[in-house]
C-alpha cells in the first residue's frame, strides 16, 4: 500500500494513548508539587496558595483558547491585550452599574465586538494581521487611556468592581467556568464545522478555498469564536483582579504574554495531548512555576521570565523526544 | 457511449489580467464518454477544467450541464451539481486527519446538533474507500507527512464521495505508482459502466490514448483539435500538441550501459526503518542508475537518505572528494556543500517556494557560490543568472520576478531542475523528474540528462514510470517491499515485461 502505514493506529488507540499521556502528566504535576511543597516548607501546597493558583488560571485558559482559534487559522492579533483591557472596563463599569447581567454582557459583547471588528478589517484590508493588529492595539489602549482620563468615565475606570459580583474570580464558580470552557472550546474545535474549517484554513488557505470552504466567512466565524473567549477572559480577570491598569506604548500586549507561553507550551504537546485539553493543564504547569519563583523570593519579572523561558525549552525538548516527523 | 452531452462548453474564454488563459474554447462530453484533455505546460487545460469544477468563474461563453446552463459559484456548488475534480497540485489540509479531509468542505453532513461525529465522518469515508476500492489510508492520522501518493489517493477518494456525474482527474496518474495507476483505471472503467463521465489531464500521451475515448487538444488556450482516441496516434498528438513534429524517440536509443569506471557515490547496508533495509549500490561518474518499484517499494526514500533527508538507522553514504579521499553524507547541507543536489517528487512542498519569484527560487541554492566579497549578494548578478536560466531553460513567464505559484507545473519543474543544473553537480538525484511536465519539456529533460551524463554527473533516476527509467537508465535497481529484488543492466533483459515480473 502506498501509505507506507504498516499498522494504522487505530482511533480507540489513539484515544487510549492520549489517555495514558494525559494521567503520566497529571502525575508528573502532582509529583513537582509535592517536591515543590518540600522545597518551600509546605507553603506550595497550602489551602489558600492551591486557591490563589486556581483562580490565576482561569482567565489565562480563555485566552489561551481564543489564540488556539487564532493560531489555527494561521493569524496573529497583537490587539488581544488592549481587547481584554477594555473588557475588563466593560465589565467593571456595566457591572457596577447592572449587577450581574452588566458583568456577564459588558465583558462578554465589548470582547466579542472587537475582535470580530479586527477579523473583519483582516478578512477584507488583506493587510497582514501581525501589522492590523499592531495599528488596532494602538487605537485600542488610546481609546482606553481616554476612557481612563476623560472627567466623565475616569471615576467609573477607577473604580474597583464591587466585591459582591466577583463570584466567577473565586471558587467553585472560576472551576465550573473553566471546565465549561474547555467542554465547548474543545466541541469547537474539534467535533463543528466550523472548528475543522478554521484549521483548514491555516493548513492551507488555497486548498480550502479550493474545497468550497468561504474564507472570509470563516475568519469571521474565529473572530466571534476568539471572541467571545478573550470576553469570558476579561470578565474573570476583572471578577479577580477588580480593576485592570492601562498605559499607552503596546503594553496591553504584556497581558497576553502568559497565554502565550500556556499556547507555546499546549502545542509542544500537541503531537500527545490534544491542544485544548493541553491548555489549562499547560496554565497550571506555568502559574504553579510563577508561583514557585515567588514563593522562593525569586524577583518577579525579568528574572522570572527567564525562568519560564528556560523551563519552555526544557519541556519543548522533552515533549518533543520519540515523536516521528513523518506519518507513512 | 450514449449520444447525450453531459457537458457542453460553447465559446469559453478566461483572462488572468492581460494573459488569455482559454480563448473560444468548445467542446463536449458525452454520458458515459471518457474524455482526454491533453496540451503543453500552460496551455490551458487546468484553467479549462477549474472553471467546470467551480473554482473559479470564466469572462464569457457559457456551460450546460446535464441540459441545464451550469454556472457554479464554489467548488461545493459544483459538487452538488455533481460535478468534482481531483486537483494537479492543490491536495489536501496536513493539519487535519484523512478522514476530515475526504469530506472538508462538505461535513455538515455528519452534524448533530451542531457537533461533527468523527466517528460517522470516518465510516462514510472508509466506504468510500471500500466502494471504490482504493488502497486503506490511516483517516484518524493527519496527512501532513503522508507520501504524495497516500495524500493523492485522499484527494481521489473526496472526489469519489460526491458520486459525480462528471470526474474531473488533472494529472493524477504521475503522482501513483503501477500498481495504484491501475486501480485508478479501474476506477474510470466503472465510471464509464455506470453511465458517468470523466475528463482525464495528463501528459502521458501513449496512457491519454489508451484510457479515454475521445481526446482534446489545446494549444495557447485554445481548441485545436478533437481526435477519437483509437484512431490516433501519439505523434499525432503531440504535433497538435505542439504544431510541429516530435520525434517519440526522445528516450536513449542506445542499449548498452555507457559509464565510467570511477565510483563517485557508495552506499553500503544502508536501512531506513519502514522505507528500504540493507541497501548497497555503487554510483559511477556519468552512470544513470535507475530506482523502480511499486508503491510500498520504498524507492522514493533512497533519494531522501542518499541526500540526508532521511535518518537512516544503519548503513552509509559516502561521496568520492577527491581521488584517496570519501565522505560521509548524512545531512543535506553536508549533501549540498559537497555538490550533491536532490529533485524530490514532491516539487509544491518540497522544493520549490512558491510564494518567492522565479528569481529567488533559481538563485537560493547556489547563493554561497554568487557571493561577492563580505558575503554581498550582487543584485545585478542574481537578475543576470535568473535571466540566463529563464532563457536557457525556455521557462514560461513574464519575468524573473513572476512569483512561481503562477507557473503552470512544466514551468515550475524547469525552475526545479535547472537551478540545480546549473551548479553542474556531482551526483544529481531525480525523482519522477517528469511528473506534471508536457511532452515537449518532457523530451527537454530527458536532453538535459543525456548532456548531464555526458559531462560525466553521476545520475539517480527515480520514478514511477517504467518506461522512462527503461528508456534513460544504465543499470536498473529494482525493489519490492523495501528490498532490492533485481538488478539489471541495460545491456540485459531490459524490458517492461521482466521489470514487471520482479516488481509484483
Amino acid at each position: 500500500m502506498q501509505t507506507r502505514q504498516k499498522n494504522p493506529v487505530p482511533v480507540e488507540e489513539k484515544r487510549h494513548s492520549q489517555l495514558a499521556f494525559l494521567l503520566i502528566l497529571v502525575a508528573a504535576i502532582v509529583a513537582a508539587a509535592v517536591i515543590f511543597n518540600f522545597i518551600t516548607g509546605g507553603r506550595f501546597l497550602d489551602g489558600t496558595n492551591i486557591l490563589v493558583i486556581i483562580s490565576h488560571i482561569v482567565w489565562p485558559s480563555f485566552v489561551a483558547w481564543g489564540l488556539c482559534f487564532l493560531f489555527a487559522c494561521g493569524y496573529t492579533d497583537l490587539s488581544i491585550g488592549a481587547i481584554l483591557v477594555l473588557g475588563s472596563f466593560a465589565t467593571c463599569i456595566f457591572g457596577n452599574w447592572y449587577g450581574y447581567p452588566g458583568v456577564i454582557l459588558g465583558g462578554l459583547v465589548v470582547g466579542t465586538l472587537l475582535v470580530f471588528i479586527n477579523f473583519n478589517v483582516f478578512a477584507y484590508t488583506k493587510i497582514p494581521s501581525w501589522i492590523a493588529g499592531i495599528s488596532l492595539a494602538m487605537i485600542y489602549e488610546a481609546v482606553a487611556v481616554v476612557l481612563k482620563v476623560s472627567d466623565a468615565t475616569a471615576d467609573l475606570i477607577y473604580a474597583e468592581m464591587d466585591k459582591s459580583l466577583r463570584v466567577l474570580g473565586q471558587v467553585p464558580w472560576s472551576i465550573l467556568l473553566l471546565f465549561a470552557g474547555l467542554a465547548a472550546a474543545y466541541l469547537l474545535y474539534n467535533r463543528t464545522t466550523i472548528g475543522l474549517n478554521i484549521r483548514a484554513l491555516g493548513g492551507n488557505k488555497d486548498v480550502a478555498r479550493a474545497l468550497g470552504i468561504n474564507v472570509n466567512r470563516t475568519l469571521l466565524g474565529v473572530g466571534l469564536i476568539c471572541g467571545v473567549f478573550i470576553g469570558v477572559a476579561a470578565i474573570v480577570q476583572e471578577s479577580v483582579a477588580g480593576r485592570t491598569l492601562v498605559k499607552t506604548g503596546l503594553t496591553s500586549i504584556n497581558m497576553v504574554f502568559q497565554p502565550l507561553a500556556i499556547v507555546l507550551l499546549a502545542q509542544i504537546m500537541q503531537k500527545r495531548l490534544n491542544v485544548i485539553i493541553a491548555v489549562p493543564i499547560c496554565a497550571v504547569i506555568i502559574y504553579a512555576v510563577f508561583n514557585l519563583l515567588t514563593i522562593m523570593g525569586v524577583p518577579s519579572g525579568t528574572l522570572q521570565e527567564a525562568f519560564l523561558g528556560a523551563f519552555l525549552i526544557a519541556f519543548g525538548v522533552v515533549g518533543q523526544r520519540g515523536v516521528k516527523g513523518v506519518v507513512k | 457511449m450514449s449520444g447525450e452531452n453531459i457537458l457542453e462548453v460553447r465559446g469559453l474564454n478566461k483572462y488572468f489580467g492581460p494573459t488569455h488563459a482559454n480563448r473560444d474554447i468548445t467542446f463536449t462530453v458525452r454520458r458515459g464518454e471518457i474524455k482526454g484533455l491533453i496540451g503543453e505546460n500552460g496551455s490551458g487545460k487546468s484553467t479549462l477544467i477549474s472553471q467546470i469544477a467551480g473554482l473559479y468563474p470564466w469572462d464569457s461563453g457559457e456551460i450546460v450541464f446535464n441540459g441545464e446552463k451550469y454556472c457554479p459559484r464554489s467548488p461545493i456548488d459544483a459538487n452538488n451539481c455533481g460535478i468534482s475534480m481531483v486537483m494537479q497540485e492543490l491536495g489536501v489540509i496536513g493539519s487535519l486527519p484523512a478522514g476530515v479531509n475526504v469530506f472538508l468542505g462538505r461535513t455538515n453532513q455528519f452534524t448533530k446538533n451542531g457537533v461533527v461525529s468523527l466517528k460517522a465522518l470516518n465510516r462514510a469515508a472508509e466506504e468510500v474507500f471500500e466502494k471504490w476500492g482504493l488502497p486503506k489510508v490511516p483517516l484518524n492520522k493527519l496527512t501532513d507527512g503522508m507520501m504524495i501518493e497516500a495524500r493523492k489517493i485522499i484527494e481521489l477518494a473526496r472526489a469519489l464521495s460526491v458520486d459525480p456525474q462528471l470526474l474531473l482527474l488533472d494529472e493524477i496518474t504521475q503522482s501513483l505508482s503501477l500498481n495504484n495507476r491501475n486501480k485508478l483505471y479501474e476506477i474510470i472503467r466503472k465510471l464509464k459502466e455506470m453511465g458517468r463521465s470523466v475528463i482525464v489531464i495528463t501528459h502521458d500521451v501513449e496512457e491519454l490514448i489508451q484510457i479515454t475515448d475521445t481526446i482534446t487538444v489545446l494549444r495557447d488556450g485554445a481548441v485545436v483539435g478533437d481526435v477519437v482516441s483509437k484512431e490516433t496516434t501519439p505523434d499525432e498528438i503531440k504535433r497538435m500538441m505542439v504544431g510541429r513534429d516530435i520525434s517519440g524517440a526522445y528516450y536513449r536509443a542506445d542499449m548498452t550501459p555507457a559509464f565510467g569506471e570511477k565510483v563517485v557515490l557508495s552506499v553500503r547496508d544502508l536501512t531506513v526503518p519502514g522505507e528500504f533495509e540493507n541497501l548497497s549500490y555503487d554510483l559511477h561518474e556519468g552512470e544513470i542508475l535507475g530506482f523502480c518499484g511499486l508503491s510500498d517499494s520504498g524507492i522514493h526514500a533512497v533519494g531522501k537518505a542518499v541526500y540526508g533527508l532521511a535518518r537512516p538507522s544503519s548503513g552509509s553514504v559516502r561521496l568520492k572528494v577527491s581521488e584517496t579521499e570519501t565522505v560521509a553524507i548524512d545531512r543535506a547541507d553536508t549533501a549540498l556543500r559537497r555538490n550533491m543536489a536532490y529533485v524530490p517528487k514532491d516539487r509544491d512542498s518540497e522544493a520549490l517556494m512558491l510564494h518567492a519569484s522565479i528569481l529567488e527560487n533559481f538563485n537560493l541554492p547556489s547563493l554561497t557560490d554568487l557571493e561577492g566579497k563580505a558575503g554581498y549578494l550582487a543584485p545585478k548578478k542574481l537578475k543576470k543568472r535568473a535571466a540566463d536560466l529563464v532563457a536557457s531553460m525556455k521557462v514560461k513567464c513574464t519575468d524573473i520576478f513572476q512569483t512561481m505559484d503562477a507557473l503552470s507545473g512544466g514551468n515550475k519543474q524547469k525552475v526545479n531542475l535547472g537551478r540545480w543544473l546549473a551548479k553542474e553537480p556531482k551526483v544529481l538525484i531525480l525523482d519522477c523528474p517528469t511528473r506534471g511536465v508536457d511532452v515537449g519539456v518532457k523530451a527537454y529533460i530527458y536532453a538535459l540528462m543525456k548532456e548531464a551524463k555526458k559531462k560525466g554527473i553521476a545520475i539517480i533516476l527515480i520514478s514511477d514510470e517504467l518506461t522512462e527509467v527503461l528508456g534513460m537508465a544504465d543499470r536498473l535497481i529494482v525493489m519490492k517491499g523495501g528490498k532490492v529484488t533485481a538488478r539489471i543492466r541495460r545491456d540485459e533483459d531490459f524490458t517492461e515485461q521482466s521489470v514487471i515480473g520482479v516488481m509484483i
